[in-house]
């Protein structure tokens, strides 16, 4: 029998192998555009902000920001948990659909590695800072000291944070690095630059691109891969371990850990989603991330909002079911309704009803209607981490120590001095290392594909 | 002075036809220079690697030596209690999990390196540099020793196989 079903094509254009490299390196060689100018200025003026955010913390003390007794994490947990969320993304873009044999990854996961790298420093930064004593800072490490010798609290999960994230950062950075090695060579090799040539020849570490040496680097980057596959849903299990191992109402639940898992990987998806579209308007990469590669990111969120909705219901069912009245009481009376009312509704919304409309095809194939979503996703993302840092906090076991939790300036210039830090690295990735993988694209260039996401288009 | 003979071919699927094609004629192929790695090419080169079983070592010993460092520290070391709960505990298994992905994934990346001898700032000189953008490079080593019908036999064979283009090359194998 004929297999009947219609092929899809990953990369649109009929692209050689050199038109590949000349697209991919267009903008390294071209001058810096203005919009670039632009909005790393905005970065650097948001960076600046930022700094004084951090000054007057680390100068000040925790006491510049808005927390009190009840409310003891506020805006740095909050935004160090959103930002480990986003960058889920590239891993578990390149990762699992690397497992899942996913070919159209390779137009994105450059990228997407390379946003992970920029949340999780942006992440980083809250723990250090929360800290308050941020020169005691390197006491988290078990070294040798003279304290006893006081070795750190192995049972404790803000140390398990310490040890999982930093492993992540080195596991993502050592995975994206390997796979631009081959690219640096690609521009070592083709670069008209005196200067690039030396500096992306250094970068290259002397590839060579032979039989060999192909055979290490796949059978290696499958090696990082799957060592970093358990990383990515271990990460954001120990991140939500920081709650769920208390007692406190609403963060003593079972479901936390994959809750947050999904958690992350629709954020980092979402977040994704948001740059790839800036991206392929930006460089004309329509060929490369077409629109297929659009639809299939949408398909892959409608699905995982479908879960993040499952675990709202099921921690209300939960709530209910435990016959705890503190359970109830903060998911009731402190989320549903009460005070935190607009917070709660607009995570729903965000992220359990608004991406169903990704159902409908005339929506998905409307880029700017996908691009607002994809913003909503990342806004729904931040309220879920409100939520439960602060809903929680404000209103425990006993009474007379409840409390509300507002931010002050020093926060807000923390949070946006972050913002400023991810947008500069993505500017910095954009405008001088290879966007998409070179060498991946030139392997799956006479690729096609049954996905419904690619067929479609023909 | 070493020269090797290359066959620059356009497209993936031709050059390994031509791999069957030469090695069925007993012409011993010596590597093949690629922009993106070709599955096909390993088995017909016989090249293996055991890079796996060195991650698996990394992994296994880094488990057992950050067991011990954990348990050194907090039951012999320096043994204190938390929240009532034992010295040796199972919530080991975290720092362990995490930490043998940390030594597995450092150790094997270097280990990636050392064998492949790369290092930042290493010069090197490609048989032919398109082969980082589009040319495939067939490479038929130590062509010096081949007598005239020999060679000519080998150029048949390379055009006939659908190299594009032939020429001698006296860079060194990078093996």
């Amino acid at each position: 029998m004929y297999n009947t079903r219609v092929r899809g094509i990953l990369i649109k254009g009929n692209k050689t192998y050199s038109d590949v490299s000349r697209d991919v390196l267009r903008p390294l060689d071209a001058p810096t555009p203005i919009w670039w100018w632009v909005t790393a200025g905005l970065a650097i003026i948001a960076m600046a902000w930022g700094s004084w955010g951090f000054y007057n913390t680390i100068s000040t003390g925790i006491g510049a920001w808005g927390l009190n007794n009840n409310v003891a994490w506020g805006y740095a947990i909050i935004n160090f948990v959103w930002w480990i969320g986003i960058g889920h993304a590239g891993t578990a873009f390149s990762i699992f659909l690397l497992i899942l044999r996913q070919k159209w990854r390779t137009s994105i996961n450059r990228a997407a590695e390379a946003m992970t790298i920029f949340a999780v420093m942006a992440a980083g930064l809250f723990p250090l800072l929360h800290m308050g004593r941020i020169w005691d800072g390197f006491f988290i490490f078990p070294y040798w000291n003279t304290r006893g010798p006081l070795w750190d609290n192995f049972n404790s999960p803000l140390f398990w944070d310490v040890v999982a994230i930093s492993t992540y950062f080195m596991a993502s950075a050592l995975f994206w690095y390997m796979g631009m090695i081959p690219d640096f060579a690609t521009i070592r090799e083709s670069t008209a630059s005196k200067i690039k040539k030396k500096i992306y020849g250094a970068m290259s570490f002397g590839w060579i691109g032979n039989a060999k040496s192909w055979l290490r680097f796949e059978t290696a980057a499958l090696l990082l891969g799957g060592m970093a596959a358990p990383l990515v849903v271990s990460v954001h299990s120990i991140v939500s371990m920081d709650f769920s191992v208390s007692v406190v109402p609403g963060w003593h639940t079972t479901i936390f850990p994959p809750y947050f898992v999904i958690g992350a990987i629709f954020s980092g998806f979402g977040m994704v989603l948001t740059l790839m579209i800036i991206l392929r308007k930006l460089y004309s990469f329509k060929d490369y991330v077409t629109d297929g590669h659009l639809d299939a990111i949408t398909r892959i969120l409608t699905f995982i909002s479908l879960i993040m909705a499952t675990a709202y219901m099921t921690e209300l069912f939960t709530a209910w079911y435990s016959g705890s009245e503190y359970e109830l009481f903060t998911f009731m009376k402190n989320r549903v309704t009460g005070d935190y009312t607009f917070a709660y509704w607009t995570m729903i919304t965000c992220n359990a009803i608004i991406p169903q409309l990704f159902w409908f095809k005339a929506i998905r194939k409307n880029i700017a209607i996908v691009f607002i979503m994809s913003i909503f996703i990342n806004i729904g993302m931040w309220f879920e981490r409100y939520v439960i840092v602060v809903t929680s906090l404000s209103k425990d076991f006993l009474p007379a120590t409840w409390a509300t939790y507002s931010p002050t300036m020093t926060e807000v210039a923390a949070f946006v001095g972050t913002i400023g830090l991810f947008v500069l690295g993505v500017l910095a990735f954009f405008r001088w290392l290879p966007t998409i993988a070179i060498s991946e694209v030139k392997g799956v260039l006479k690729e096609t594909t049954t996905l419904k996401s690619f067929t479609d288009e023909n | 002075m070493k020269t090797n003979i290359l066959g620059i071919y356009e497209d993936e699927d031709v050059l390994l036809h031509a791999i069957d094609k030469l090695q069925a004629d007993g012409i011993v192929v010596a590597d093949v220079y690629s922009p993106f790695p070709i599955h096909g090419i390993w088995s017909r080169l016989k090249l293996t690697t055991r890079l796996p079983y060195a991650t698996f070592v990394y992994g296994a010993v880094g488990a057992v030596a950050i067991f011990m460092m954990l348990y050194w520290m907090s039951v012999v070391s320096y043994p204190l209690k938390f929240g009532g709960k034992p010295l040796n505990t199972l919530s080991f298994i975290i720092i362990m999990f995490v930490g043998t992905i940390f030594i597995g994934t450092l150790l094997t990346f270097l280990t990636y390196l050392g064998r492949e001898k790369m290092f930042p700032g290493k010069q090197v000189v490609l048989p032919d540099p398109r082969s980082t953008e589009d040319k495939f490079v067939l490479v038929i080593a130590n062509t010096e020793d081949m007598n005239d019908q020999e060679t000519k036999h080998l150029m048949k064979m390379l055009k006939e196989t659908g190299a594009t283009e032939i020429k001698e090359s006296t860079v060194n194998d990078h093996e």
